[in-house]
């Protein structure tokens, strides 16, 4: 009798841990949301927006490589011997595609348009949202934040790596290449949604995608399609901008969304730490929030690369954009409290001044705040120039009249011929000296068709170079792109 | 008729006594334990008779009226009895043997069993070796001494061993799990190695499949010491050394250098002589002589129904890196209680650790900082914000400080662990025992670092102090009912059967806040700054059933089963199930063996499965992180999307292993070994699918149960003791191979290429293939210089064009044939895990003198030695290894003007630097981990106050023989960073001086 009872007292122990058993073996991760119930309410939309805005913060992008990568491939810079050989590749074309920076340049761009595809393809949730709770002005606006997004990132691309896998949703087996016609299709098709969309510069938060911005790339992707008459009406609606009186100011933090500015990758130091320091390579996570770029091109500091000889020599003389983009010795800096050496390390002639922090601080580190100004009126004006040059009923006098309206605040006087070579040698000139070290001279000059010419001698090889190897690591995974790699990589 | 058989006896006896007492005499002696220490209440006894006394508190005893024939048995509870025929003695000393009962009684899961009923693969280290080292962590005792267990300490203080059973089964975590009194943990940290009466490595599926989906990379069972039965004694253990790092890299002096820079373009002579052209030797700078100190105290006492020890120590280390160290108090309170049938018992430690570790500066360890600075910079300079000298742009190189780095503000862990059972077992009828117990392990680590406002160059600074927090906590709470049953039927039939209901929660949590303060230095206190917190759960519920068999001690049986579900397996795939066989037989006790010799000739194999479990939490379901920021309007926005896609089907890894071994022991054990061989199967390995990155988003987590791994094996341990009068000595050898092989990736996956190093140019060293080993280095062969242009040209024979690579440049072999050295051109240049390791331990005492000698070794690995990679690499300017005094040097003919260089032009073509077989070395070791002497005092006037008192010197990695150059050829790793030494904290050499008390 005793044993029956201990018998059933340790069944009942048994069958009491044994009773919560699958209950309690279901557990929903406390740190994070589900994305099927996402999508409710105005904040949430919003919080999926600005993620997809995160990739411009990237190592990948804006945060270290892009820039090297670009200005070292246009020869803006020369490097020193600290200059790290995965930037170096760039310099002297000897990259391949295992570099870390191709990859992550890629990388970063994908990443940022399955983001606003994420809420692309949600837009019916979206919508679903009563109007009093969420008006369709608003909706549209997140909506055309990430079409607009989706459009920058793949322009990124199709400029790198010519054909590319074209997604409009988020997919789980890789797609092949689409040819270039259709990738700029759905850039367009986006930038167009976008400038009917975005609100405009005077009421958008600082930061965001505006209409304007959204017509300056849909100008500037039509003309990189070579439809100048399409890409002049969107360049028209790009307006109430001016060009800063003093050309510096593009380039300062207390001057960041002025009246020159379309569009621009922000930065603040301000959540700076030791942890968040390196920030992402390529998927935006992380609170870091500033460009490595300020220590890296310093001319105090890192000073990784200088202006090239062949840059400082294409400035004319009176020309006072050299002042404004590169310290020469014996400058002052530091709001005017200290004098450059007189001799920069190894005995460089320059170094830049665009994006530094020395005009208000002693000293740079690896937490710039500047943002860059990616597209500004500037530049604007000269690819508008270059549109009523080249299409097909040119209007050079009003091509002359752009360019030198720019030329006039850096000082110089302009005489240019009213024929065609002459109003584009202009603008090659120009758009080198005014957006000397801004990541658009080596685009420019392999859809002028003249990089072959402008970078001999540099290692760049004609009918390769044109375009970046697809990284080995898609090459390697994606089965529907295996064999297809970039000529001559 | 029972009753007169009983009577005859008592008739006899008295009968017998009586005799004896006609020719009798007084024997008179001390017993003692093993190592000397009295024995109080020991038994003594004429064989045969009645006749006995027991021991007094200093272990003496008189029996009177023992007869010269007569026997004396001597007993202790736990040691071997000893019997002695009296002779013409009148004095006997005795001193007991270590039971063969306990020594024979293997720890093994739930439970424990005899050593000759074992089928399956168990190595034990006991106390005795545990503590005969000096070691601060007890996994570092387990090195070199179970076969087939490889223990990588790390140098740095308070840092945790890297252990690996038979080698790697997945391409995943390789760590074992640890059972300490029946408490689950991911290592021993918080245990005194003096707490620890035996550690078991539960090798083969029959052994671990009773752990089921957590047993996947064998399973260490540690059992802490209980009381012992008998008055109590108290112990005090205390050990004082040193210990310090003796070898470095030879790298230029600042004369040298000057040059070096100047060839590659960077005139720093002005600089360096405005610091008086001084060398600075950074590597004698981080390297110190530290200091370390132990105490332990410990009270053990018994009775026939209860027992409880108490221990306390505390340890304090001085790193041999400069502000480096750890110090651990730790406190531990066992006890049992019987109670009639029912037995409670609680066995708990707490201990308080701090841990210094080094620091690294902007992605660079302390030692690649040390090596790569410019030697004419001072450490310090009081004209610089923070008082020391960095790097410049006009330096034309950034490597940092070290010291700086190491000891500017403060970075520090502190840790609190808590770990400790309560049970009651309840004997419900003879051999049916009620077991019920409860479980924690709990810890809590606090890290705080602090970097004042600091500016010691251009390089290196920051206006402002920088403060970071980090916790994190950990709980575990396990319940375990069991029932157990062990019985004989008929003589012949043994039994031993055990059900089990496991339920594991645990939950864990991490915090993260870091700040800075603009305007001061004496506030390190974080105010309105950003913080992140995360928390995890896990729960598991296993049921369990074991059933061992055997037939007359000569055929044995054990089967055992276990189903475990977790909350950390998809939905489709929430439980597993594990099972395992084996079977044994004791051929040296069939009759046919009974004059051969053969003490023990045991044969047995096991087949079995286990799991893995030990990956990340909530990794089958969908992610949503807001961990994505961008600015608006000049402040920080939250963002929120996609992060993985959801795999419900994700489950744990699974592996089918198979053991073979045979024991013997010949000469009444005196001669032992052991050979085996395990052949396990790995499969659903969790492998990272390489998803196109153009998929955007869910690239880096697409984790599937898909790829398999073959791992293979022998192991070998020999032992020999023998006593020749007071010289008694002992030696054990182990030897164990582990060959690991990719049977299977993703479909469709032939190779992966991956590495986790974070250097530029390392990140994709790694590779698995399948068909290969395991995460073998890939890269380029190198073939001796390029002497001139037409060298060059005949290797570039489709690549004509090529301006990078010159002469003085690598040749590297063209092994795909085309023409071009291009990254198609890599192969296996090295397999960093050995081809077998081994140890070796001899120990011998004479007298009251004992020695220890404890060797050990790796053979066949190869490093990837990351610090060649810097001194030797002239990519940019660095302190270099005084190898690039002879580097190729370019004639004005444009060919190498010495022939003779051994390695390429500076700045060469970026190719001299890929991954290559010129940075890697071959990493076989013989370590002199150990040589211990002692001398225990006896017959002193302290033996009045003390039992036992022994002083002894030691050294631990006294000498090591090896060919690797770098500082230390044992480099942890265990995955795409394995065998990467990126220069890291080597272990140091120490001495020092012990002293044990007992009272």
């Amino acid at each position: 009798m005793k044993k029956i009872l201990y018998i059933s007292i340790v069944i009942a122990g048994i069958i009491s841990i044994n009773s919560c058993d699958t209950r309690d073996l279901d557990l929903t991760n406390p740190n994070e949301l589900a994305p099927d119930t996402y999508f409710t309410n105005e904040l949430q939309i919003q919080s999926a927006v600005n993620a997809a805005y995160s990739n411009l913060q990237t190592q990948g992008l804006y945060v270290r490589h892009s820039f090297f990568s670009l200005d070292n491939m246009a020869q803006d810079n020369e490097g020193n011997s600290q200059l790290e050989q995965n930037k170096r590749l760039f310099l002297n074309f000897t990259f391949d595609s295992s570099s870390d920076i191709i990859e992550t340049y890629w990388g970063s761009c994908y990443s940022g348009i399955a983001k606003a595809n994420f809420i692309i393809q949600n837009q019916d949730k979206i919508n679903a949202i009563l109007e009093s709770q969420l008006s369709q002005v608003r909706k549209n606006k997140f909506i055309a934040e990430a079409r607009f997004l989706r459009a920058y990132y793949y322009f990124l691309l199709v400029c790198r790596f010519g054909d590319i896998p074209l997604y409009d949703k988020t997919e789980s087996v890789g797609k092949g290449r689409s040819p270039k016609a259709d990738v700029y299709k759905l850039i367009e098709e986006d930038l167009d949604f976008a400038s009917k969309n975005l609100l405009g510069k005077s009421t958008e938060d600082k930061g965001r995608a505006t209409k304007e911005a959204a017509f300056a790339y849909l100008g500037k992707v039509l003309l990189y399609e070579k439809k100048y008459d399409e890409a002049l009406v969107a360049f028209n609606n790009v307006t109430g901008f001016t060009l800063e009186p003093n050309y510096f100011d593009n380039f300062t933090e207390e001057n960041e969304h002025g009246v020159e500015s379309i569009f621009e990758i922000e930065f603040t130091a301000a959540y700076t730490t030791d942890a968040s320091r390196w920030g992402a390579a390529t998927s935006g996570e992380g609170l870091a929030e500033h460009t490595f770029r300020g220590q890296e091109y310093g001319v105090l500091d890192w000073f990784n690369v200088y202006p090239s000889t062949q840059l400082l020599n294409s400035f004319e003389a009176g020309d006072k954009r050299y002042a404004g983009s590169f310290y020469s010795p014996g400058d002052s800096y530091s709001n005017g409290t200290k004098t450059m050496p007189a001799a920069f390390s190894n005995n460089r002639a320059a170094g830049w001044k665009k994006y530094q922090n020395y005009y208000h601080r002693d000293q740079e580190n690896t937490d710039s705040g500047i943002n860059f100004k990616v597209m500004r009126y500037a530049d604007v004006l000269l690819m508008k120039a270059e549109c009523l040059a080249l299409k097909s009923a040119p209007d050079f006098p009003a091509a002359i009249a752009l360019i030198t309206e720019v030329r006039s605040r850096a000082g110089l006087t302009t005489t240019i011929a009213a024929n065609k070579t002459a109003v584009f040698n202009a603008i090659v000139h120009e758009r080198k000296v005014e957006l000397a070290g801004e990541q658009v001279r080596f685009d420019d000059i392999i859809r002028w068709g003249i990089a072959s010419t402008e970078l001999a001698g540099t290692g760049f090889t004609a009918g390769k170079n044109e375009l970046w190897p697809i990284p080995d690591r898609e090459a390697s995974s994606n089965s529907n792109i295996v064999g297809q790699q970039n000529p001559n990589y | 008729m029972m009753l007169k058989i009983k009577f005859a006896i008592i008739a006899l006896l008295i009968i017998s006594t009586q005799n004896v007492m006609a020719q009798s005499k007084t024997i008179k002696g001390v017993v003692t334990d093993p190592s000397g220490v009295p024995l109080p209440g020991a038994s003594i006894n004429v064989q045969g008779t009645n006749n006995s006394a027991s021991t007094d508190f200093d272990g003496n005893y008189a029996l009177q009226g023992v007869n010269a024939t007569d026997k004396i048995t001597y007993s202790y509870v736990g040691l071997t009895s000893q019997t002695i025929t009296v002779g013409d003695q009148t004095v006997i000393n005795i001193k007991l043997a270590e039971s063969t009962q306990t020594l024979n009684e293997v720890v093994i899961a739930y439970g424990s069993q005899k050593k000759d009923k074992v089928t399956g693969a168990i190595s034990t280290v006991n106390s005795k070796d545990i503590v005969a080292v000096p070691i601060t962590n007890a996994e570092s005792a387990l090195q070199g001494r179970a076969a087939g267990v490889t223990v990588i300490a790390g140098g740095s203080p308070g840092s945790n061993p890297t252990v690996l059973i038979r080698g790697l089964g997945t391409l995943n975590n390789n760590a074992p799990l640890y059972v300490i009194d029946g408490v689950t943990a991911s290592n021993l940290s918080g245990l005194s190695p003096n707490d620890i009466e035996s550690m078991s490595v539960l090798k083969d599926a029959s052994t671990t499949a009773l752990y089921g989906s957590q047993a996947f990379n064998g399973v260490i069972v540690v059992t802490t010491k209980k009381g012992k039965k008998g008055a109590g004694q108290l112990n005090f253990n205390t050990y004082t050394g040193f210990q310090t790092i003796t070898k470095r890299y030879d790298v230029l002096n600042t004369e040298q250098y000057v040059k070096f820079a100047s060839e590659l373009g960077v005139d720093i002579a002005a600089r360096a002589a405005s610091f008086g052209n001084q060398t600075v030797d950074y590597q004698d700078e981080i390297f110190q002589t530290g200091l370390m100190q132990d105490y332990n105290l410990s009270f053990s006492n018994g009775t026939e129904t209860s027992s409880s020890r108490y221990s306390a120590e505390i340890l304090k280390q001085d790193g041999a890196v400069i502000n480096t160290g750890f110090e651990r108090y730790s406190f531990r309170a066992n006890n049992s209680q019987k109670i009639g049938k029912l037995e409670l018992g609680s066995n708990i430690g707490v201990s308080f650790s701090k841990r210094n570790a080094e620091r690294t500066g902007t992605g660079r360890t302390l030692l690649e900082h040390a090596i790569k600075a410019a030697p004419y910079l001072p450490i310090y300079n009081a004209d610089n914000l923070g008082g020391y000298q960095g790097p410049s742009a006009i330096d034309g190189q950034d490597a940092e400080n070290p010291v700086r780095i190491q000891n500017l503000g403060y970075a520090y862990d502190k840790t609190i662990s808590i770990l400790g059972n309560i049970y009651a077992e309840y004997e419900i009828i003879k051999g049916l025992k009620f077991r019920s117990q409860v479980s924690l392990d709990y810890s809590n680590l606090e890290g705080r670092s602090f970097v004042p406002s600091f500016r010691d160059g251009s390089y290196t600074g920051q206006s402002f102090a920088t403060i970071n927090r980090n916790g994190a906590n950990n709980q575990t709470i396990v319940f375990d009912n069991s029932l157990s049953y062990k019985t004989t039927i008929a003589n012949k039939h043994n039994i031993d059967a055990i059900l089990l209901i496991e339920k594991n929660e645990n939950q864990r949590g991490t915090s993260v806040a870091s700040g800075t303060n603009n305007i001061t230095n004496d506030v390190d206190q974080l105010n309105n700054s950003p913080s992140t917190t995360l928390s995890y759960k896990t729960n598991k519920l296993g049921y369990v059933a074991r059933i061992n068999y055997d037939y007359d001690d000569k055929y044995l049986l054990a089967v055992s089963g276990r189903r475990d579900g977790s909350s950390r397996f998809g939905p489709n795939n929430r439980w597993g199930n594990f099972y395992s066989v084996a079977v044994g037989w004791n051929i040296s006790k069939e009759a046919f063996m009974s004059d051969t010799g053969f003490s023990t000739l045991k044969l047995r194999g096991s087949i079995g499965t286990t799991g893995n479990d030990n990956f990340a939490d909530y990794q089958y379901s969908a992610s949503l992180p807001s961990n994505y920021y961008y600015v608006v309007n000049g402040v920080s926005v939250v963002g929120t999307s996609l992060g993985r896609a959801a795999n419900p089907d994700l489950k744990w890894e699974s592996k089918l292993g198979r053991n073979i071994g045979l024991d013997f022991g010949l000469f009444d054990d005196k001669f032992t070994g052991t050979i085996e061989y395990f052949n396990n199967t790995a499969k659903d390995i969790l492998f990272n699918v390489p998803v196109p990155t153009s998929l955007g988003i869910l690239n880096d987590n697409r984790y599937e149960n898909i790829a398999a791994v073959n791992t293979s094996g022998w192991e070998l341990s020999l032992g020999y003791n023998d006593r020749k009068g007071e010289f008694t000595w002992s030696a054990n050898l182990n030897f164990g191979t582990s060959k690991n092989e990719v049977v299977a990736l993703a479909p469709g996956v032939t190779s992966v290429i991956a590495g986790v190093v974070p250097r530029a140019g390392l990140a994709q060293m790694s590779r698995l293939t399948v068909g290969d080993p395991l995460f073998y280095m890939y890269g380029l062969v190198t073939d001796g210089i390029y002497q001139n242009q037409a060298e060059v040209n005949a290797v570039f024979t489709k690549n004509p064009g090529q301006t990078a690579v010159k002469p003085g440049d690598i040749r590297f072999k063209d092994l795909n044939g085309d023409g071009d050295i291009t990254s198609d051109d890599r192969t296996n240049i090295g397999n960093q895990f050995p081809d077998f390791t081994y140890g070796l331990n001899l120990s011998a005492a004479y007298k009251n003198f004992d020695f220890n000698c404890f060797i050990s070794g790796s053979k066949g690995s190869k490093i990837f030695n990351a610090s060649i990679f810097d001194l030797q690499g002239m990519t940019r300017l660095f302190n270099s290894s005084t190898a690039v005094l002879d580097r190729a040097v370019i004639g004005s003919n444009g060919a190498v003007s010495n022939p003779d260089a051994t390695l390429p032009r500076a700045l060469g073509a970026p190719q001299n630097t890929a991954v290559s077989d010129r940075y890697v070395e071959d990493g076989s070791f013989t370590r002199l981990k150990n040589i211990t002497l002692g001398y225990t005092f006896k017959g002193t006037a302290l033996d009045k106050y003390v039992s036992k008192l022994r002083l002894y010197a030691s050294a631990q990695n006294l000498v090591t023989w090896t060919k690797y150059s770098g500082l230390d050829p044992e480099i942890a790793g265990t995955g795409f960073d394995a065998g990467i030494d990126l220069g890291r904290y080597p272990q140091p050499k120490s001495v020092i001086l012990g002293l044990e008390v007992s009272f």
